[in-house]
């Protein structure tokens, strides 16, 4: 009795303990995330009527929703999003994946190669974006030079709207493959070797290895790498900003790129705040499918 | 045999060119590329290697834009960034694992949504929140949020490092009269300082790297940070690109020696993140 009495005393004091450690992380989230957040939230249902432009922000309800689904930059910028979507991250999921069966071999020397997936990583988009800009243009790139030397026409690579749209996916696939790539590894590094041995001997080729201890041995760390590549391609910014500043026209322009022009170019907060709250709606969702897929995994951890 | 032995080498030669080369390849075209004049770089067909190789690039690199003052903006909000990220994140982390608290896998999920934010989003209104605080093109606009953006990544870390720590470890520290915090910060932080370490470095290269806040925040040129300041040399319509590769050199430079230095740290810190939580 004494003793259960002592144990919960203690259990009390230590989570109030832990209530005060959890503090300063908590009161950072609330000014810096969580306030903002509901403030774009009442901001987005506000604007500036131009008949009456002397009364400054107003409300319009969901004005500035209705106007988005009306308006075809919108449309265009968020069709552009998850272009870069759906092609970079498979993309950069089998150029990393090829990356990683080649960085997991044997090497005497192992710090060139995981240098050689870090500096990509570690390298900020933007720079990433004006090398690859550098690498594209027209008549002193080396990508063109390439293709000349190989006997081919050189290519209006960021002044075409489709050829922009494809340099930028090359860029965004480099970039981020070294990241899927160091992941990757990761989960190949905690493949027992005896499974591969027990292999060998039943007389197994190489290809099925592969596709029956490889990748099913590595699919959790596939799905996290790949929810991550989403969610942040989903923000896709920087790469097209540094390489065509979405153009020409706006043909590269992505969901981020009209948000951020629409608040501080053109300073509309209302309607740039309906723009990222959509956003924020969709990017939410493409979290919870993780947060579900973590929990049950740890959830069978624990059993 | 030997045929087997021979190709087997050659398997791993290509696999280690080829990885090489996909991660070096960039930087040292631009590298070769700040080697050369204006003169050269428009002839045609383009030279791979520079002529008549020059450092004339670097010198106008220093002078045409404040780039010892952006890498000093970089420095000063890196490093303070981190410095609150690590010590916020070490308090939370410590409660999560070491404490027997009530819900600690929700308190995980939040902190982990919060990783996933689309900053665009956060920008809006922190662009507005920072405006009426009078901190735009201050430091603290960008200290604040980056210590918040890293902290869900710290924060795994550091936990999955304070788990392996005995926790009679910690109770010897106590009856020694240490009081709990006492027992975190003198017996956990030092044995865990490998994964304190590792959350620094990765908090550190988030900050150095982060540009759409950067850009938003900072509007006066000597406030701005080294990867926005970098956009800078670009003319309206004309790339002077030997220029700005000797810029992006500069920029690269502290960056490498980071990751150099602490490879192995990073590898690990980075898949703590993702593979076990």
């Amino acid at each position: 009795m004494t003793d259960s009495a002592i144990s919960s005393k203690k259990d009390l004091s230590e989570r109030a303990l832990g209530a005060l450690l959890l503090l300063p992380a908590a009161l950072l989230l609330l000014g810096i995330v969580v306030y903002p957040i509901a403030t774009l939230f009442w901001s987005s249902l506000h604007g500036v009527d131009n008949a009456n432009v002397a009364a400054g922000e107003q409300w319009i309800g969901l004005g500035n929703y209705l106007r988005a689904f009306e308006d075809d930059r919108f449309w265009a910028s968020s069709w552009h999003t998850v272009l870069y979507i759906i092609v970079t991250v498979p993309a950069s999921l089998v150029v990393g994946l090829g990356l990683a069966l080649l960085a997991n071999l044997p090497f005497r020397w192992q710090w060139p190669v995981r240098l050689g997936l870090l500096l990509p990583w570690a390298l900020p988009l933007v720079f990433a974006g004006l090398i690859f800009r550098w690498f594209f243009e027209y008549q002193t790139g080396v990508v063109n030079d390439v293709i000349v030397r190989l006997g081919f026409e050189p290519l209006q690579w960021l002044s075409s709207p489709n050829l922009a749209i494809a340099a930028i996916c090359i860029t965004i696939i480099w970039k981020s493959s070294s990241f899927m790539a160091l992941m990757l590894l990761a989960g190949l590094q905690t493949i027992p070797k005896s499974l591969y041995e027990a292999a060998e001997v039943d007389g197994a080729s190489r290809w099925q290895q592969f596709t029956e201890i490889t990748l099913p041995m590595l699919r959790p760390a596939i799905f996290v790498a790949l929810i991550f590549r989403t969610i942040t391609a989903i923000q896709t910014f920087d790469i097209p900003y540094a390489m065509t500043g979405g153009g020409p026209g706006d043909a590269t322009e992505t969901l981020a790129m009209y948000i951020h022009k629409t608040t501080l170019d053109f300073l509309d907060f209302g309607y740039g705040s309906a723009l990222a709250a959509l956003m924020f709606v969709l990017s939410m969702a493409a979290t919870s499918g993780y947060l579900k897929y973590t929990r049950r995994s740890a959830g069978r951890g624990e059993e | 045999m030997n045929f087997f032995a021979l190709k087997r080498r050659t398997v791993i030669w290509f696999a280690a060119i080829s990885v090489a080369v996909n991660g070096f390849f960039p930087v040292v075209w631009i590298f070769l590329t700040s080697l050369k004049t204006e003169t050269e770089l428009i002839r045609s067909p383009i030279t791979w290697l520079p002529e008549a190789a020059t450092l004339a690039n670097y010198e106008t690199a220093f002078t045409a834009q404040p780039i010892l003052r952006f890498m000093w903006n970089s420095l000063v909000v890196a490093t303070a960034s981190t410095a609150l990220c690590v010590l916020v994140s070490a308090l939370a982390a410590y409660a999560l694992t070491r404490l027997r608290m009530p819900h600690r896998n929700l308190i995980m999920s939040v902190l982990l949504a919060v990783a996933m934010f689309p900053l665009i989003s956060l920008m809006v209104p922190l662009f507005k929140v920072m405006r009426e605080l009078g901190l735009l093109n201050t430091y603290f606009a960008l200290i604040l949020p980056y210590a918040v953006l890293s902290m869900p990544v710290c924060t795994l870390v550091m936990a999955s490092f304070f788990q392996d720590i005995p926790p009679d470890l910690e109770a010897a520290a106590m009856v020694d009269g240490c009081s709990r915090v006492g027992a975190l910060f003198r017996v956990v932080v030092p044995l865990s300082a490998p994964g304190v370490f590792t959350a620094a470095i990765l908090a550190f290269v988030n900050a150095w790297d982060e540009f759409l806040l950067a850009l938003t925040m900072m509007n006066r040129v000597n406030m701005r940070t080294l990867s926005v300041g970098i956009t800078l040399y670009q003319g309206e319509f004309a790339f002077p690109w030997p220029l700005i590769s000797a810029a992006l050199i500069i920029a690269i430079v502290p960056i490498c020696i980071l990751i150099a230095a602490f490879q192995e740290r990073v590898v690990g810190g980075l898949t703590a993140g993702g593979v076990k939580g």
